[in-house]
């Protein structure tokens, strides 16, 4: 009798769930808008923008000077596992491209590569520093295993440019 | 005390140790490095006894006991040589990168700040030791290894480890 009472629950709870579902983006829209997105979102979208962006400077010094590759590759790597983590940490909802992806981020180009070895190395060292500042500029604003990554990704990007200067010296 | 004044006054004890250690550390380095390297080994060491007293201010301020250095520590590797000892200095800033990101886990943002400073100067030290950079300082970290078998004999050249002829971190103090 209990147990009857109880499936008779959930056949209703389920009749009443159905339509909801049937109405599909009207029947969620009725529910108001969506929640904003938390702090912490913009927080690791403005992140990962810094490091899209150091990842298109490497790129276009690539391309231009590829026998720099042995010093930029290990370093563009790192680039990519800071964005991958940074990912990680946001559910994108559809709808809202990743920075990565949006074609925008190819538009804003940087500024044209020196021909100079030394000078495109000094032209990233510079972009790394300022990435390494930009990083820091959230850490009050972010819960605390975020602002953990970003002071890691930080003092990674500070590395950077201690070995772009170095390389640069020896070019 | 308050929880966070608890969490506060634990990060910074762990920092401490790591700065204790790392005080200990470069004192067995720097003896068997030379040169330029020497140099940067006694300059490092220098400013660690800086960061030990100044954490151990923040912690007597805070009300708390300072952690004491010990006699002695236990090295992750054998040091006998140059190329140990260069591996063993950089052991020790990636431990002090893991400790001061602790402090960032903090909610408060001077401590916050103070940490990443700390972060940020330790990786500059491991990665001008090393010759390379890591992608998460403090986050992930490396397993110390002694540099194989060339740590047979002091002052020798270390074929295998990309350590700089003149590592010159830029840290300030």
């Amino acid at each position: 009798m209990a147990r009857e009472a109880t499936r008779r629950r959930v056949l209703t709870a389920t009749a009443v769930t159905l339509p909801l579902l049937a109405a599909g983006c009207k029947g969620i829209a009725a529910l108001g808008p969506p929640p904003k997105a938390a702090p912490d979102v913009a927080v690791a979208r403005d992140a990962m923008a810094v490091e899209t962006q150091l990842i298109a400077a490497y790129d276009a010094v690539l391309a231009a000077l590829p026998a720099l590759a042995g010093t930029l590759h290990p370093l563009l790597a790192q680039h990519h596992d800071h964005l991958a983590q940074l990912r990680a940490r946001l559910i994108i909802p559809a709808g809202h491209p990743l920075p990565a992806a949006s074609p925008g981020a190819k538009a804003r180009r940087g500024p044209p590569v020196p021909t100079a070895p030394a000078a495109a190395l000094g032209q990233l060292r510079a972009a790394e520093d300022t990435a390494a500042r930009a990083l820091l500029a959230h850490l009050t604003a972010a819960p605390p295993s975020l602002a953990q990554l970003l002071a890691s990704i930080s003092a990674s990007e500070a590395t950077h440019a201690l070995i772009l200067g170095t390389a640069a010296r020896h070019t | 005390m308050t929880t966070g004044g608890q969490a506060a006054v634990a990060a910074l004890q762990h920092a401490l140790a790591a700065e204790n250690s790392a005080v200990y550390g470069y004192g067995v380095a720097g003896a068997h490095l030379t040169g330029a390297r020497r140099a940067t080994a006694v300059r490092n060491w220098v400013a660690h006894e800086n960061a030990r007293d100044t954490l151990a201010a923040m912690l007597a301020a805070r009300g708390a006991r300072p952690v004491a250095a010990a006699v002695a520590y236990e090295l992750p590797f054998a040091v006998h040589g140059a190329a140990a000892a260069v591996a063993l200095a950089a052991v020790l800033e990636d431990r002090l990168s893991a400790a001061y990101l602790g402090l960032v886990g903090l909610t408060g943002p001077a401590l916050r700040e103070f940490g990443a400073q700390g972060v940020r100067t330790a990786a500059l030290r491991a990665a001008a030791w090393r010759g390379s950079t890591l992608a998460f300082p403090g986050l992930t970290v490396p397993a110390p290894r002694a540099p194989g078998p060339a740590s047979q004999g002091s002052g020798s050249p270390a074929p295998s480890s990309p350590a700089p002829g003149s590592p010159t971190p830029s840290h300030p103090g």
